[in-house]
């Protein structure tokens, strides 16, 4: 069902922090907060919705383990353009081939400065570069994969001491072939939130997953 | 070029929790991923009288774009947690996905090794729950 709040709102990066308004939470009056989450009545167009986590009462002991509030930041001016990580600037490489070796990548992207550090992702069984692995931050590794055949890329995490350093990887090698494979280079992480030149479109189902998750932190702070 | 299906749509939420309750509290680790690219993790344990870590930033389009290959190409969307264990003492995983008109909210116990997923009543989906679902906490 379509918020009709919705519509009035612009996206912008303020529009993120909807969390620490009360009156955010004022526009789901459901009895469980959960239910608002997965019953899908917050969301601007239906959902196949599935597993358990629909069907589950909420635990309290839930409640506080993501409040809102004090979460560590970096230090960001919320402006575009990259951001720097605690020791440096780190850069993603996709469509890597999965049979890439740590040092393939080192040579290729050694060239633009010292790599600090480089993150593939193999594969504990197969040996190769793992291609369902969701991107790690600093100490964590979090790693998401599967082992279907036929999954040939996956991606480098790389980083360097300075944004000159980064630049230049890529610059030089977004777009480019390393080991048959085209890989795209971009920045990993960002002064703020996107904002995407079609946003009028898409708006409405972002603001309508902000709802969601933002309800989920309420939930979780009291 | 790999393009699994719906990647491209602008929705784009994820979560994922693992936890349990023992001695040392509440013990668990949390993150989230949310459509305009902010990331929040938190982690959380009372050993040694630690205190929960909160920490968020911003990821680029790129990254979040590679998330939802990964997803996608993954094809956890197509499972169900109806026939895997359920959270139990030992501790709880949750993982829950918005992307395009699907959202996934599953739960399960934790996994100890292969052999739990090949015991279970659905070894096919739990095992690509198991491998999209690897946590270490080796890199520093």
């Amino acid at each position: 069902m379509a918020n009709p709040e919705v519509d009035i709102v612009d996206f912008e990066p303020e529009d993120d922090d909807l969390m620490e308004e009360e009156g955010a939470i004022d526009e789901a009056p459901h009895p469980k907060i959960r239910s608002a989450i997965t019953g899908g009545s917050s969301f601007s167009a239906p959902k196949k919705t599935k597993g358990r986590g629909f069907r589950e009462e909420t635990e309290a002991e839930r409640n506080n383990r993501f409040a809102s509030k004090d979460f560590d930041s970096l230090d960001s001016d919320g402006g575009p353009g990259p951001q720097r990580s605690i020791e440096g600037w780190i850069i993603l490489v996709a469509g890597v081939h999965e049979e890439a070796q740590e040092d393939d990548l080192q040579n290729a992207f050694g060239e633009f400065g010292e790599v600090r550090n480089l993150h593939l992702n193999l594969d504990r069984r197969t040996g190769f570069v793992k291609v369902n692995q969701l991107p790690l931050f600093s100490t964590l590794q979090t790693s998401f994969c599967n082992d279907t055949p036929g999954n040939e890329e996956g991606y480098a995490l790389i980083e360097y001491g300075k944004f000159e350093e980064a630049q230049a990887a890529i610059s030089g090698m977004d777009g480019v072939e390393l080991l048959t494979q085209i890989v795209t280079v971009d920045w990993a992480f960002s002064n703020g939130p996107f904002k995407r030149r079609n946003m009028r479109k898409r708006f409405v189902a972002l603001l309508s997953s902000f709802t969601f998750s933002d309800a989920h932190y309420k939930e979780r702070i009291r | 070029m790999m393009s699994g299906g719906g990647e491209d749509n602008g929705e784009f939420y994820l979560r994922y929790y693992v936890g349990h309750k023992g001695k040392f509290g509440h013990e668990f680790l949390e993150f989230e991923f949310r459509p305009d690219g902010k990331l929040r993790y938190a982690n959380n344990s009372n050993y040694k009288n630690d205190t929960m870590i909160r920490k968020e930033m911003f990821l680029t389009p790129s990254v979040l774009k590679e998330c939802r290959r990964i997803i996608s190409d993954s094809e956890i969307m197509k499972e169900d947690d109806s026939n895997w264990p359920e959270p139990d003492r030992v501790g709880r995983q949750e993982l829950e996905i918005v992307m395009g008109n699907e959202h996934i909210s599953f739960t399960t116990s934790k996994i100890g090794s292969l052999v739990d997923v090949q015991s279970s009543k659905d070894p096919e989906g739990l095992r690509i729950f198991y491998y999209l679902v690897q946590v270490g906490t080796t890199i520093g």
